[in-house]
């Protein structure tokens, strides 16, 4: 093969230190399978004169947050008529947000924690803040409070008690513009892998960290978190997973690659928190854990993502 | 069934490591490096303004003169004739008779912090740190387990007081570590009665001062104080460092203390790294050769005074009511203080997405407080990015605001 391969990471989002070492990853396993590779960094160069100055055939999208995951750069890429791993622009746009998120998944039956939106321009002009009340009386205690925007549990609190929802919400809008506040799922936590279309689940993976929250530094610090796979549940819990992940995925109308986390409650039944279109490739992500524990090398897991791709195009 | 196991040493680490975990914090600094972002975080000193020429003609002189010497490894307290220009450097800090024997040259005032850490510090011991104090300092010390007793500080430095009720309450610290001028972050600076106070304390108890003070020649106004080393040189061991004195890439500092702890001081800086790169102990002898380096410092100390009252200003005129600072008489860094529903922390991220970066107050205490407070370097931007950067973070505080009045419980 003659074209080249961009390998987009890096950009200007708070996970920028992540998608450099997703892409550092990619990089190696696309070259590795004998693709002529060239990691492209928006928060570096200029986006399109980068791509424009290369023979390139395809992207392949190893940003994490904002623009990457937002449907910004895939916009970008379409106008310009570059083939681009993953999902396209609107569904991007929708899965990011997870206000629009859980509504689609809402609406598509796809089980998803009760939750409620708090937009800061709300509360900014509208003085909204009494709808606090209505908030907990909707979704109750314990919550989990969220920026509609954003990955890597940056920006999320737990709440237990209402006087602590004001600060918890201001945190979240800290990064993002509205926030959601969803009732607070106690049980096992796991992540569904999703590759190919109609997407073919890879084995759960479950995650249990040791200081019993899955926060920033127990993603990102080695060691610190145990990680199982796949998942020490029933097998009946494992197909309701995998075919909820499944639903999601189609719900939102994503492409070739995603990962879906899950909480499974007491009962057994998985719900479905949030789908991520651009899922971290580093050595402490999920996916590639999946596509191991499924016999999937990176090698292997990041030539089958591209050539969705290349087929497409 | 299989427990993928990342870090497969993870039970083989040594206990003081466990503090050591990725942070949302450090993962925002990733994106306020970014060119668009006006950084007031990093204390890095203006080092473009130091005349190529100068740094030329010492770099060629030191290889073409004494290159073999140069690159070649040397004692472990380090070039004798360096440690001769330090103690003449120190004279300009009212320490006037160093002795150069007394001296270990260091890479960095940061490795003289390590040493002393290790030196001093068993599981449990404790220390005396202001709160706030230097993060790297912090970092430094933690690494050997220490039981931080936390002196606050106010606009005349540390509470002296607060340290004498600590030691009559019982405490039995190794050492103070104290920066006692423009300190980081609080830019407040010791008085002289605090001085004479705290050295008294110290010789009656016989507890050691660790006196870190990078930036002392850094004075804007005001006259000097006499360095604690100099009130009494028996009882403080003092770090100084050329990292804001000249610049910071050729990682020299120094400690001078009594030979008695410098053999041991002297033992663990072998072990560590057998010696401060030769090379640039040279190019710093030779920059301190002459009157050249007080030339460039003066211009450099000319820059931050500009970029400081920028700073001053710029919070004077549009930072909230029921917020604060510090007047640094010199140095680098305010130390803000933000109504108590902020969260600096937090507040990075939206920091960031406006492109202006600061350090959150919580990283300079070792005991998580710090969440409305807020360092700004005002050392590195340009008078008009500071300003900028200023109104940047008005601008934000001042949404912050609306929200928390949105979200407060009405009777």
């Amino acid at each position: 093969m003659t074209d080249s391969i961009a390998v987009l990471a890096g950009g200007h989002s708070a996970e920028r230190e992540v998608s450099l070492l997703s892409g550092h990853r990619v990089h190696r396993a696309l070259t590795e399978r004998g693709y002529r590779t060239v990691t492209v960094d928006p928060g570096e160069t200029a986006l399109l004169e980068s791509l424009a100055s290369g023979d390139f055939a395809a992207a392949y999208i190893a940003l994490h947050g904002k623009e990457g995951e937002d449907g910004t750069v895939q916009r970008l890429l379409d106008l310009i008529g570059l083939p681009y791993t993953g999902t396209g622009p609107f569904a991007c746009q929708v899965a990011f947000d997870k206000v629009l998120a859980k509504e689609v998944l809402s609406a598509a039956g796809v089980s998803t924690p009760e939750w409620a939106v708090i937009q800061a321009s709300a509360l900014r002009d509208l003085s909204a803040g009494h709808i606090l009340r209505h908030v907990v009386d909707r979704v109750g205690l314990p919550a989990v409070v969220k920026p509609a925007r954003a990955g890597s549990a940056m920006g999320l609190s737990f709440v237990d008690r209402e006087p602590d929802l004001p600060a918890a919400v201001m945190g979240a809008l800290s990064f993002s513009e509205a926030c959601v506040v969803e009732s607070k799922i106690e049980g096992i936590e796991v992540t569904a892998g999703l590759v190919g279309d109609p997407p073919e689940t890879l084995p759960l993976v479950e995650i249990v960290p040791k200081s019993g929250i899955y926060d920033y530094a127990a993603r990102y610090t080695a060691g610190v978190t145990d990680y199982f796979a796949p998942a020490r549940i029933p097998p009946e819990v494992a197909a309701s997973c995998a075919r909820e992940a499944s639903r999601a995925f189609q719900a939102l109308g994503l492409r070739d690659v995603a990962r879906a986390d899950i909480l499974i409650d007491t009962d057994g039944r998985p719900w479905v928190l949030e789908v991520n279109v651009s899922p971290g490739m580093t050595e402490m992500s999920l996916l590639p854990m999946a596509a191991q524990a499924a016999g999937v090398s990176m090698a292997d897991l990041c030539d089958r993502v591209l050539k969705l791709t290349l087929q497409r195009a | 069934m299989s427990e993928f196991s990342i870090d497969p040493y993870v039970d083989l680490y040594a206990h003081r490591t466990s503090g050591m975990a990725a942070s949302e914090v450090r993962a925002l600094f990733a994106v306020a490096s970014q060119p668009d972002v006006i950084s007031l975080a990093g204390g890095m000193p203006f080092v473009e303004a130091l005349p190529t020429k100068d740094l030329l003609a010492v770099t060629h002189k030191v290889i073409e003169e004494r290159g073999a010497l140069a690159l070649q490894y040397g004692g472990g307290l380090g070039q004798p004739t360096l440690r001769e220009r330090l103690a003449g450097l120190m004279a300009e800090e009212s320490i006037s008779d160093a002795d150069p024997e007394q001296i270990c040259v260091t890479a960095g005032g940061s490795q003289a912090l390590d040493i002393l850490g290790k030196i001093f510090v068993d599981q449990g011991d404790e220390i005396v740190v202001e709160a706030p104090s230097y993060v790297g300092a912090l970092s430094a010390f933690s690494a050997y387990e220490p039981k931080y007793v936390c002196i606050p500080l106010d606009d005349d430095g540390m509470i002296v007081d607060k340290f004498e009720e600590a030691l009559l309450k019982g405490a039995h610290p190794k050492f103070v570590y104290t920066i006692p001028n423009f300190q980081n972050p609080g830019g407040v600076t010791l008085s002289l009665p605090r001085r004479e106070r705290l050295v008294a304390l110290c010789r009656e108890a016989g507890i050691p001062i660790v006196e870190d003070n990078p930036y002392g020649l850094l004075r804007f106004e005001g006259d000097p104080l006499p360095t604690l080393k100099s009130m009494d040189p028996h009882n403080v061991i003092y770090i100084g460092s050329l990292s804001k004195v000249f610049a910071p890439g050729i990682r020299i500092g120094w400690v001078l203390t009594e030979s008695s702890v410098l053999q041991r001081f002297l033992l663990a800086k072998e072990a560590a790294d057998l010696c401060t790169s030769t090379l640039t102990q040279l190019i710093a002898e030779d920059y301190l050769t002459g009157d050249r380096w007080k030339r460039n410092l003066a211009t450099l100390v000319e820059i931050y005074h500009v970029r400081r009252d920028a700073c001053i200003r710029t919070l004077e005129e549009t930072f909230p009511e029921d917020s604060s600072w510090t007047h640094p008489g010199g140095g680098f860094y305010v130390w803000v203080t933000i109504p108590d529903y902020c969260d600096s922390q937090r507040l990075l991220a939206a920091a960031v997405e406006r492109r202006v970066a600061y350090v959150p107050g919580t990283a300079f205490y070792p005991d998580g407080r710090g969440h409305n407070q807020l360092r700004l370097a005002y050392c590195y931007p340009s008078e008009d990015d500071v300003e900028e950067g200023v109104r940047r973070l008005a601008r934000l505080l001042a949404d912050e605001e609306a929200l928390f009045r949105s979200l407060r419980p009405r009777p």
